[in-house]
């Protein structure tokens, strides 16, 4: 009886020291914000004693100004060349002497930057992301040399990719106007005509931690996170985030297609994607774009898998997805691969009318086993912490509060049958839809 | 007086002047932290000293005495097993079944026992398991995925993949169909060109030097009594190897070991893969394509995963070439330079062919320069070796990195299968980091010496060449 009262009073004086955490469920995690306005998520895993630190700024290639492409990239990479404190080259060694494995990356809307590490390790690397955070040393002599590299990166990863022009005159197709339609990379001419005065300014502008998001996952409590996030966070000024970014309304009538025949591609290969709403501009209709994207196309036992791939046997594969994820609109796709010998305008029409089917075929038994499919696995969430940080960095990075997120199973639960068809019917038969068909030279005649 | 007081302004204003030096150096120091000792963050750390328990139960089923590795834990209700059959790779392939072993990956999940390839598959996701497989050069593994849940239907399922898979004509097919397609798109990215031209280079006719998707007219052929048959012959006890992990207990474990895996043959019958005859002299091909960047890949001979001059290398390897942006290469040809992306070099441990391999990429016109840091850091590598320095640092990565391999389960399974397949033993991952703390620089440096001979260095390259470069200007 005394030791169950003891335990009752523990978890009072539990409770007494996090007022201002909130408690949830897919991940159990739970979150607060310092005075800075840095918001700090914790997913406690117990597993073995290692954690991930992921800091999520928003701020991306839709930042840029035009004809300044790659500025967002060019300055993560510029994050691992040391700071006032932190001499020149020392940052990665520092690094790798702990045995840390971090990284960063970049993509229109977020740079993030992340470690994963023994825990003994976490205090040295909160240090050294909140110093970087507002110190870092941005010398030409580093500028220059990164932006040569970046270059490089840009060959590498997109250019030497043989359907790069593809993917690239696909986009500015869906975005006209829109900066989504930017690469992340930027245009190699860009990235070579970069200025350094105009980094210095980016960089003052949106790194500041009221533009941030900090993940630690892994072998932490919540107090004990929130104690270090006040150590090596806490001092940091809360300062105005720069302009944001105004994203034009898009087009969403009529229909275009794009066309290419590359050299060096093989094989046929089809796209159908769709503006719909992301969480930040509808979040409403977010969890019956998910369902409907599952029911579609995730997977062998989707819809159209069955009746383009196993039943008309016309496809190869089919896959559809569905991004919500960014500060403007979302995206919905179909990528479609044709059996050797069928054309794309035959591929074309059997999935027009297999996507016809599938949407007058919406019923009670087929989404509740989508449904049920999408809620089977999420357990597995909760394995790795390094995945854990990514999905939960992101989907606060798109702006949703850890209760949306922790209720997710919840909400995919409430979809109704009828809500998944009139959203498909909205926004798949009667917004724009951007085809895209890529070629091999000759394909066309052929 | 007014000398003295102009001597007493004179003191106030060295006074003001020296506190602001004073200031000023302070502020410089304190910005500068010349004072700060980034260890500190670690040994004073309030989470620093924590104990994990590594400890791996060797399992053995109690009727066919079917051995697998167990690391248990609880933290969450999951289960993870990988296992292999060993050598029964796409490297020992008959000859005019090419292909085969990757069709088998799709088809051994294309419908068994009961269940046709949709029901199967339905089967998996609403029960949230997953199976797969994959054809690797030596070895053919497999893995699972399944909650405590619903773990008696899962290794039911993996027990008809194995026992009763159904290769229906219509899914043989359209995996035939899909390995085709494979073929076709392989031939479009200049890298994966390349890796197909290395290995030809590398290992002439021998089986080593195949495509691993196999050949168009071979693929085409291919029956599902010519699956059953692979089966047969490859699938055994005597070349199974099994890890778990998750939360799973040892009996519970033996009991389905015997039940998953009893039905396989006892003995397998694999073709046998020779050795590589490869000559390893300098040498340097060159394949033409229109591409934005040139890509280089290069070898020497390494040694085999118990090789005594294992650990040695691991650590050499890492200074020249495998410890990403800290690497010698990288330092000098990225980090100072700029000139590529990335640069990087690893060792490759296939069966019959240990290697040293490495690649990089850069654009035409400073890719000479790439090669000419690369061969110059190589070169000096070997002569004049690695500095205490850089060899203790490496040790500490290697060490203090150890425990990033337990974030999932299924790559702990993994590590289970891996164990055993390398004869490393059943307390190897107590075992380990001493193996790393033991090298010297000494060690070190005669292995870099020994294996890093640029005289022996296979290079391919793709991209644009002098010559063509020449005809655009």
């Amino acid at each position: 009886m005394n030791r169950f009262i003891a335990f009752i009073v523990s978890l009072m004086f539990l409770s007494c020291g996090c007022e201002n955490m909130a408690k949830a469920g897919m991940f159990d995690a739970e979150e607060f914000y310092l005075d800075n306005g840095l918001r700090v998520i914790v997913i406690p895993n117990h597993k073995a004693p290692i954690v991930r630190q992921m800091l999520w700024y928003k701020v991306g290639s839709v930042d840029e100004k035009l004809g300044e492409g790659g500025m967002a990239h060019l300055l993560e990479h510029l994050m691992f060349r040391g700071t006032k404190k932190v001499g020149k080259d020392e940052y990665n060694k520092i690094i790798q002497e702990n045995g840390i494995d971090g990284n960063a990356f970049t993509s229109k809307d977020f740079t993030v930057y992340y470690q994963s590490m023994d825990i003994s390790r976490l205090e040295l690397a909160m240090f050294l992301e909140a110093d970087r955070m507002h110190n870092l040393n941005l010398s030409q002599e580093n500028f220059e040399l990164e932006r040569d590299i970046v270059f490089q990166e840009r060959k590498q990863m997109v250019d030497n990719s043989p359907n790069a022009p593809f993917a690239e005159n696909l986009r500015s197709l869906i975005w006209g106007m829109h900066p989504y339609a930017r690469p992340v990379t930027g245009q190699p001419s860009e990235i070579m005509g970069l200025k350094l005065e105009h980094l210095r300014d980016f960089y003052r502008r949106y790194y500041v931690p009221n533009n941030a998001i900090l993940v630690l996952s892994g072998d932490i409590e919540p107090n004990m996170a929130k104690k270090l996030a006040e150590k090596y966070y806490g001092n940091l000024k809360k300062t105005e985030v720069g302009e944001r970014v105004d994203f034009p309304d898009v087009d969403k009538n009529g229909e275009t297609r794009l066309v290419m025949e590359l050299p060096q591609i093989n094989s046929t290969r089809l796209t159908n994607s769709w503006i719909v709403p992301s969480y930040q501009t509808k979040n409403d209709e977010i969890y019956n774009l998910m369902v409907l994207s599952k029911y579609l196309g995730e997977g062998e036992t989707s819809k159209l898998y069955k009746k383009l791939v196993k039943s008309k046997k016309l496809a190869l594969a089919v896959n559809s997805s569905y991004d919500f994820g960014g500060r403007s609109y979302g995206t919905f796709s179909i990528g479609i691969l044709p059996k050797d010998g069928i054309s794309a305008d035959e591929m074309q029409q059997a999935l027009d009318k297999a996507i016809d089917e599938a949407i007058a075929e919406i019923d009670i038994k087929e989404i509740e086993n989508t449904k049920h499919k999408m809620r089977a696995g999420l357990v597995y969430l909760r394995d790795n912490p390094n995945e854990a940080a990514s999905i939960a960095g992101a989907l606060a990075a798109s702006g949703m509060s850890l209760q949306e997120m922790e209720n997710y199973e919840d909400n995919i639960a409430a979809v109704e049958p009828d809500s998944v068809k009139k959203t498909a019917e909205k926004y798949l038969r009667i917004n724009k839809r951007i085809g895209g068909v890529l070629l091999p030279l000759g394909g066309l005649n052929g | 007086m007014v000398r003295r007081g102009r001597r007493n302004s004179y003191g106030i204003l060295l006074k003001i002047v020296l506190a602001a030096v004073f200031v000023y150096c302070g502020y410089s120091i304190y910005e500068k932290n010349a004072f700060l000792n980034l260890s500190e963050f670690v040994e004073k750390s309030e989470l620093n000293g924590r104990n994990f328990n590594t400890k791996v139960e060797e399992v053995v089923s109690p009727r066919y005495k079917i051995k697998a590795y167990l690391f248990k834990n609880k933290t969450n209700p999951i289960i993870a097993m990988n296992f292999m059959f060993k050598n029964a790779g796409y490297a020992s392939e008959d000859e005019n079944k090419l292909g085969i072993a990757n069709l088998a990956t799709e088809m051994l999940i294309s419908g068994a026992g009961d269940l046709n390839d949709e029901q199967f598959k339905e089967k998996l996701e609403d029960n949230a398991i997953s199976i797969g497989f994959h054809a690797e050069k030596d070895d053919f593994p497999g893995s699972l995925l399944t909650t405590v849940e619903n773990k008696e239907i899962a290794f039911e399922m993996l027990k008809n993949v194995l026992e009763k898979p159904r290769f229906e004509s219509d899914d043989l097919l359209r995996a035939k169909q899909r390995l085709q397609e494979a073929l076709r798109q392989q031939s479009e990215h200049p890298e994966s060109v390349l890796r197909l031209e290395f290995n030809k280079e590398l290992y002439g006719t021998h089986q080593y030097g195949r495509n691993p998707l196999g050949k168009k007219d071979t693929i085409d052929k291919i029956t599902a009594q010519d699956l059953r048959d692979f089966m047969k012959r490859n699938f055994a006890k005597s070349n199974l190897i099994v890890g778990v992990a998750g939360d799973i207990t040892v009996d519970e474990l033996g009991a389905w070991l015997d039940r998953i895996f009893g039905g396989l043959p006892e003995n397998a019958n694999m073709n046998f893969v020779r050795n590589p005859d490869i000559n390893f002299v300098a040498k340097n091909k060159d394949i033409k394509l229109t591409t934005a960047q040139n890509t280089a890949m290069f070898a020497v001979e390494g040694v085999s995963r118990n090789d005594t001059d294992f650990y040695p290398l691991y650590v050499a390897n890492f200074i020249l070439g495998g410890s990403g942006l800290t690497s010698r290469l990288s330092l000098a040809a990225r980090e100072n330079e700029g000139l590529t992306y990335s640069i990087w070099t690893t060792m490759g441990l296939a069966d019959k062919s240990p290697l040293i391999i490495g690649s990089f990429s850069s654009t035409p016109e400073k890719f000479d320069d790439v090669v000419q840091i690369m061969l110059q850091e190589w070169r000096n590598f070997a002569t004049k070796g690695a500095t205490a320095l850089e060899v203790e640092e490496a040790k500490k990565y290697l060490i203090a990195s150890y425990n990033l391999r337990f974030a999932a389960i299924s790559d702990i399974a993994e590590m289970m299968m891996l164990m055993q397949r390398d004869n490393l033993g059943v307390d190897f991952l107590q075992k380990r980091n001493n193996y790393v703390r033991d090298v010297s620089l000494e060690q070190v440096n005669r292995v870099a010496a020994q294996y890093y001979n640029a005289e022996k260095l296979v290079r391919v390259n793709i991209g644009v060449f002098a010559e063509e470069n020449k005809e655009h200007e």
